[in-house]
């Protein structure tokens, strides 16, 4: 697609540089990381491919994924230094649940994508948050909206949602967009909340009581 | 308008000394009504408590701000402190994790008081018709103005606040207690029943609408308490 | 191109050390040996709704005495589940909903999220479509920078700089309005393209507005930059260092203020940034005084690349010309039986992606601001809508920040990480 020629060109020389090929046709990729992930990993590597005209996305084993992320982060040769993004994908229809780790590197100037697929039933990965501090709230907000658990975590309690919700995890494609109760129950539960609750001096503490917080959650998946 | 529109003889005719500024014959004193006197004062007087929460909330600050100047309105000094306030200005979007906040914020303002609803979302939920939002605070606190607009410009606000002022003026104190009673046992619950909150936040068109385009991939497990038919 | 980065030289307070910590300012907390009295910690809580938390953000603080030994910000007051509404909504559609979302430089927004759709699709949008989004982004950066400016001044005690910012605002509110019809909610893009092409006129508003605000910068500048009181507040406080920022994720002026060379526009360059000759500034001591410093040479140098952005505007069709694409122009639906066609597949079925997904990073106003799409084959809505919000990254710093520092600092620290709660929450 593109019917580019049709595009009259302004005045200036178009630089020579822009990329125009036709995008997210998958193909191998040069990217550096990958030869050098392949190599040092072997089968824990479970696919590469491009998207988007440039960019090179992988598929890890999710059971090695720190040891495959520490290394993309502390070896010389790859040093991504910096965690853009955590998050989550889930396609529906009982497919594997997947987290997306957004990466550059600050030394050489590149970027690369990671992706675990998790399936429903062992919604598990450990934490980089040992890594990367600013993965904190991100893995949080996955484990919020998809209700992954990261395991190493030091405060996995809900972020974005009421810390005693109790429909679910809403970006699950099961999760209908007006949520699981009635308006009216919905009201009556938000206006019902104490939001100081959540709040004691104990709770404070980084790392202080998570598995307590996530059992007040866990009902969600039980209702509706 | 000023007072000498509520005297007798429109304040128009003045008396010769001292402190005659106003008409109607005597220089010392004046006949009206006390309901007029006292809605006068309080819709010329009124402190907003501005509950801005998103885009609405930039808009509410243009419309302080000096282009559009809510002071010429007696509007004069935002009180960010409920316990002061007069008028509750909720503008933008309230999700039900804020929704105790605001009630709160309600419950806390004293009497006489009112509350404009800014904007789409405030008033109806807008486009977020979604399992976070409140699909109009009216389903939270009473509200006596709706401003429609995504976002309202600030006159559209200037012009809500105006018909508070309207309502004020007629207003009676003689019905003071009948309007203004407060339930005690209502604080911190919503405002409406549950039949009027699903009736008021049923689905809106556009929600559904998208649900019925959904071509199928994205698959929904019907659930007896939703209220969307699948 | 001229040399990438410019270091700020701003004569700093003697006071203070080398490594931006305050040697002994009359403002910094004395460290005078107390005998231990068995104090308590105390629990105080900001917001959500609190003016100087600029939205609804709540942070609940553990204090000794005055100073802050720890915050918990607590988000998620503003959660409008954009992404999952996104689902529900075709490609164009969502571009109404990105300009919710910071409201402060919406048309930042519109471009950063269909680059992200055209870049999956392999769309290439032509060259004035290029030029006019460089020129909306870079407006629109200045836009959201005013704001922080007049907003994060009343934090520290000065109004003026509210006035002259927002004076300036409404001058870029009326080019938003002729350019889209709305003050803030702009949704001015479409994927291929943008709504409607300028109006006429609207370069010479724009140059207007060019020739005026550098002067109002500038009276800005003389009101904040050397003024004492400013500076005893910004100076060595919400110090972080250079690996520290990167480690944390921070982007934006936020992270150069701390000393690290990392623009969007310079490291991973989009439309043409590499030809346009402007400057980055990069601070030394990572405290808020050098984010401010950032961010107003930031603004200059948003000039800059506007007024080269205005004289290279080429002619030319504004939207690509491909009837899958872009809507046919009204006449033509209603005069042309295939056009009508056309327009009735864009509107009722959309514009069909190829599997894959896409994330494209551009420079915010707030930082790296990431889109990432996901589709499936022939998808006409994303599977997944993912926003990488740059001011949720950069506030989860702040307890960092805080920690040793007095409560009036937590807000100016606060206010100097220049967050969009729309943003933040989502
Ligand atoms: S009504 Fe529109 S402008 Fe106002 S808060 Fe809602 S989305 Fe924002």
């Amino acid at each position: 697609m593109g019917g580019l020629d049709a595009v009259e060109r302004g005045p200036l020389p178009s630089d020579a540089s822009a990329t125009s090929d036709s995008g997210s046709a998958a193909g191998e990729s040069d990217h550096p990381s990958v030869a050098a992930l392949r190599a040092k990993f072997g089968d824990a590597i479970q696919g590469d491919t491009v998207h988007a005209g440039d960019q090179t996305v992988v598929w890890i084993d999710p059971a090695r994924s720190l040891e495959i992320l520490t290394w993309l982060k502390d070896d010389p040769g790859q040093k991504y230094d910096m965690m853009s993004d955590v998050t989550g994908v889930d396609y529906g229809g009982g497919r594997p649940v997947e987290v997306v780790y957004q990466m550059f590197s600050t030394t050489h100037k590149r970027a690369l994508r990671i992706r675990c697929k998790l399936p429903l039933d062992a919604l598990e990965i450990d934490s980089v948050v040992g890594l990367w501090v600013g993965a904190n709230w991100l893995e949080r907000e996955v484990y919020d909206l998809f209700g992954v658990t990261f395991k190493g975590h030091p405060d996995l309690r809900r972020i974005l949602m009421p810390q005693d919700y109790a429909e679910g995890h809403p970006l699950r494609k099961d999760f209908p967009l007006r949520g699981r109760f009635s308006r009216a129950e919905q009201t009556r539960r938000a206006l019902a909340q104490d939001v100081e609750r959540f709040y004691g001096p104990e709770e404070l503490v980084e790392g202080g009581a998570p598995q307590q917080v996530a059992a007040r959650s866990e009902p969600a998946e039980g209702e509706g | 308008m000023g007072l000498g529109d509520l005297l007798p003889g429109g304040g128009t005719q003045k008396s010769e000394g001292g402190l005659g500024m106003f008409g109607a014959g005597s220089p010392t004193f004046l006949t009206t009504k006390i309901d007029e006197v006292i809605n006068w004062g309080r819709r010329n007087s009124l402190w907003p408590m501005p509950f801005g929460t998103a885009c609405c909330a930039i808009e509410m600050m243009a419309a302080a701000a000096s282009n559009f100047d809510l002071a010429r309105f007696g509007m004069e000094r935002m009180s960010f402190s409920p316990r002061q306030a007069d008028v509750l200005i909720c503008a933008g979007r309230v999700p039900y994790k804020l929704a105790p906040v605001l009630r709160r914020i309600w419950d806390q303002m004293p009497q006489p008081k009112w509350c404009v609803s800014m904007g789409a979302c405030a008033s109806s939920g807008g486009v977020f018709d979604v399992y976070s939002m409140v699909q109009g605070i009216d389903t939270i606190v009473p509200v006596d103005v709706y401003v429609p607009g995504c976002p309202p410009r600030p006159e559209g606000l200037i012009y809500g606040l105006m018909m508070i002022q309207e309502k004020i003026r007629q207003e009676s104190l003689g019905r003071h207690f009948e309007h203004r009673a407060e339930d005690p046992a209502l604080v911190a619950a919503p405002r409406a029943d549950e039949e009027e909150i699903v009736g008021l936040t049923g689905p809106f068109g556009n929600s559904t609408h998208q649900e019925k385009l959904a071509d199928g991939r994205i698959v929904r497990s019907p659930d007896p308490n939703d209220d969307v038919p699948v | 191109m001229a040399e990438r980065t410019i270091e700020l030289n701003v004569s700093r307070n003697p006071e203070m050390g080398v490594d931006g910590l305050p040697k002994a300012s009359p403002l910094a907390p004395i460290d005078i040996a107390e005998p231990d009295l068995g104090t308590e910690e105390m629990l105080i809580n900001i917001g959500p709704q609190h003016p100087a938390t600029h939205g609804v953000l709540r942070l609940i603080c553990e204090l000794d005495g005055e100073t802050v030994v720890d915050v918990t910000p607590d988000i998620g007051f503003l959660h409008s589940s954009f992404e999952k509404l996104g689902e529900y909504r075709t490609w164009n559609q969502i571009v109404t909903l990105t300009d919710r979302m910071d409201y402060l430089a919406p048309l930042i927004y519109n471009c950063a999220y269909v680059m992200s759709v055209e870049k999956l699709m392999g769309i290439e949008v032509t060259e004035r479509c290029k030029v006019v989004r460089v020129i909306i982004m870079e407006m629109d950066r200045i836009f959201g920078h005013l704001l922080w400016l007049g907003t994060t001044a009343i934090d520290v005690g000065a109004f003026t700089p509210f006035l002259y910012a927002f004076q300036q605002r409404e001058k870029i509110y009326k080019l938003h309005e002729s350019l889209t019809g709305a003050r803030i909610t702009t949704s001015a893009t479409r994927v291929g393209g943008m709504m409607a092409d300028l109006p006429e006129g609207w370069i010479d508003q724009l140059n207007d507005f060019l020739d005026h605000f550098p002067n109002t910068l500038g009276e800005i500048d003389r009101l904040l930059t050397g003024n004492q009181i400013h500076i005893g507040r910004t100076q060595g406080v919400g110090v972080i260092g250079a690996d520290e920022a990167i480690n944390y994720g921070l982007t934006g002026a936020n992270l150069r203020a701390a000393g690290v060379d990392y623009d969007v526009r310079k490291d991973q360059p989009y439309y043409d940034y590499e030809t346009y000759d402007f400057e980055v500034p990069i601070g030394e001591h990572g405290d808020c005084y050098d984010r401010y410093l950032c961010r107003m040479e930031e603004m200059r140098q948003s000039v800059r690349i506007l007024r080269q952005a205005i004289d290279r505007l080429p002619g030319g069709p504004i939207n690509v010309q491909d009837p899958n694409i872009s809507l046919p122009s009204k006449t033509d639906c209603m005069s042309d039986m295939e056009s009508m066609i056309h327009h009735f597949k864009l509107i009722t079925d959309g514009i069909p992606a190829p599997e894959g997904d896409c994330y494209m990073a551009i420079e915010g106003s707030k930082g790296e601001l990431g889109m990432y799409v996901v589709a499936e084959e022939g998808g006409t809505k994303p599977v997944r809508w993912r926003i990488r919000p740059p001011s949720f990254v950069n506030l989860s710093a702040i307890p960092k920040l805080a920690r040793g520092h007095l409560v009036s600092d937590l807000i100016m620290i606060n206010a100097s990480l220049d967050i969009v709660l729309g943003e933040i929450d989502r």
